[in-house]
């Protein structure tokens, strides 16, 4: 399992699309992974996948950037940046798949690259919310 | 070369892979080396330009290799195939990039060119007669280097 407890930021809905994310990311990974089947009989599947797991990258920044404006969180503007940075990756690697061809290498890579982006996305950047959700609970008592 | 921007790297890969993996690292001794030679069975090269020139290796042995990625995506991988070393190419542009943050903290403005992956390469891959820097550093999952030769360019 690509999701780990210790990636909760402490905010449900946020946990909870992460999870998904890590989920559909790791469904990615593991078709194209998978080594009993060969190329052309899953590349059907990749592409599915892809898609599957390039809508849900969309639909859970955007409802991040939302979670974050209702709280006011003052990272907003910097955080938003880091988001379309990472869809420029996404994008730009489904692009490729589209325009070279669904080569196995191509897939590989791209399965790689976007899981050590969410680790880090999720590990780092995403914990700054929880502390600062927390700090402002902390904060109203 | 100076140890602030030596401890930029380091601090990174320390940050990153605890980040990242949950690995702490122990430095073992320091040495002086000559050149840039991938020494283990994954390597992974960051270019480095700016106001700072020159290279950062990372050697990592083949187990160490897919203990990481293991930890990253929760599955089993036999062999050091693309999507292994992407991800440990990615892991290793990450450091750098955090690297570049500490830099910019002691004013010194860089760029890092994308990794360069090399599997199973023993080979010198630049500088002949410079010296470098190896940090051999210790894991609970396995044993890695990093070796560095930067120069001051501004």
């Amino acid at each position: 399992m690509m999701w780990k407890e210790k990636y909760k930021i402490g905010v449900e809905l946020v946990d909870g699309q992460h999870k998904e994310l890590f989920n559909r990311i790791s469904d990615f990974v593991k078709i194209v992974q998978d080594k009993k089947s060969s190329w052309d009989e899953k590349v059907n599947q990749v592409k599915e996948t892809m898609y599957f797991m390039q809508d849900y990258v969309v639909t859970h920044f955007a409802d991040e950037e939302k979670y974050m404006a209702e709280i006011d969180y003052p990272e907003l503007e910097e955080h938003k940046k880091i988001h379309a940075d990472f869809k420029a990756g996404v994008f730009n690697y489904v692009n490729r798949l589209e325009t070279e061809g669904y080569s196995e290498e191509l897939a590989q890579e791209f399965g790689a690259k976007i899981m050590a982006w969410l680790i880090m996305h999720v590990a780092a950047t995403d914990q700054k919310i929880g502390a600062y959700v927390r700090s402002k609970e902390e904060g109203s008592i | 070369m100076r140890a602030e921007y030596v401890n930029s790297f380091y601090k990174a890969t320390l940050d990153v892979l605890k980040l990242m993996l949950d690995v702490e690292v122990k430095q073992g001794e320091l040495s002086l080396v000559e050149g840039l030679v991938p020494s283990k069975d994954a390597n992974v090269i960051i270019g480095v330009t700016g106001d700072l020139k020159g290279n950062i290796l990372f050697s990592f042995p083949r187990d160490m290799t897919l203990e990481m990625v293991y930890i990253m995506s929760g599955m089993r991988m036999e062999e050091i195939d693309t999507f292994v070393s992407s991800a440990l190419g990615e892991v290793a542009n990450i450091i750098g990039g955090n690297a570049l943050s500490n830099l910019s903290a002691s004013n010194y403005n860089c760029d890092i060119v994308p990794p360069q992956i090399l599997i199973g390469t023993y080979h010198s891959v630049s500088m002949a007669n410079e010296k470098a820097m190896r940090i051999p550093l210790i894991t609970t999952i396995g044993e890695f280097d990093i070796t560095l030769y930067l120069k001051e360019n501004k």
